[in-house]
């Protein structure tokens, strides 16, 4: 199998991106904090989830164009410090400071969860990787499918939805599993 | 695509709110004659964010390796100077 190889190109271009970003931002979001009392793993704690948002908002289509990568990467920063200052944990909630994604809250709640994505890293490395391509860097299909191998668009949209019948029935089985214990 | 994926699909357009009007309309009547669907939709729900979940914890990994380069790196060096030197005067 050669997935391994092509795999590798929008992984490549995320960690050019990411260094970019860092090589950049990092500098003005480490004196924030530094201003602010905070120690380097402060800073890289707060910068590192600041860089999850802000490509989670660049992928979705929900940056403005109007302040550049760093100021906007120092704004997320900043409101996360603030956070992180007021509610006086060392935890950053990451999850609840970005709109749009109530999916991933109820996941959570979920007890299983941690044990189903060991589970799902290992048996369903393949359907795993393939649903995140599309459903969180959100590469068109057409991309996806070279990426995979596969022959067009179509064959890996059926194969999507494969995957999801696949992921979906170990998620069932977990649920009703869990529903038996507690009851 | 055989029925079960077909249904996928149907599900996967509801949530993402994809469907078309008429297809919408078909969709929230089926959920009102069939109880199982709500399941499904349940189910698809949270197969979603686990996936987003573990998007995100691969972006995470990825970041941290960029970060360990940034830091260990000798091409580096004069960057890690640079920040380490905000750190150092306390």
């Amino acid at each position: 199998m050669a997935h391994e190889i092509v795999f590798d190109k929008p992984a490549t271009q995320r960690e050019k991106l990411i260094t970019e970003l860092y090589k950049s931002a990092f500098p003005t979001v480490a004196k924030y904090v530094s201003k602010m009392g905070g120690s380097f793993d402060d800073a890289k704690d707060v910068f590192q989830d600041a860089l999850v948002i802000y490509y989670e908002k660049a992928v979705n289509g929900g940056l403005s164009l109007q302040s550049s990568e760093k100021a906007y990467l120092l704004g997320i920063a900043k409101h996360l410090w603030f956070k992180k200052f007021r509610d006086g944990g060392n935890n950053l909630p990451l999850d609840n400071c970005i709109e749009g994604f109530e999916i991933t809250d109820e996941a959570d709640e979920q007890p299983s969860t941690n044990k189903l994505m060991r589970y799902l890293e290992t048996a369903g490395k393949k359907c795993m990787e393939l649903l995140s391509a599309f459903y969180y860097h959100k590469l068109p299909m057409k991309e996806v499918a070279g990426l995979f191998g596969y022959a067009g668009e179509r064959s890996a949209t059926v194969q999507k939805y494969k995957c999801i019948e696949k992921v979906r029935e170990t998620v069932k089985e977990q649920s009703l599993a869990y529903e038996d214990f507690i009851e | 695509m055989r029925t079960s994926l077909n249904e996928i699909k149907e599900i996967d357009d509801h949530v993402l709110k994809q469907a078309a009007p008429d297809e919408a309309l078909l969709f929230e009547a089926k959920l009102i004659i069939n109880p199982e669907l709500k399941y499904q939709v349940m189910w698809h729900k949270q197969t979603l964010s686990l996936v987003h979940q573990y998007g995100r914890n691969n972006l995470r990994a990825e970041i941290e390796a960029v970060h360990q380069k940034l830091f260990s790196q000798p091409e580096h060096e004069g960057f890690r100077q640079k920040i380490m030197r905000l750190f150092r005067k306390r």
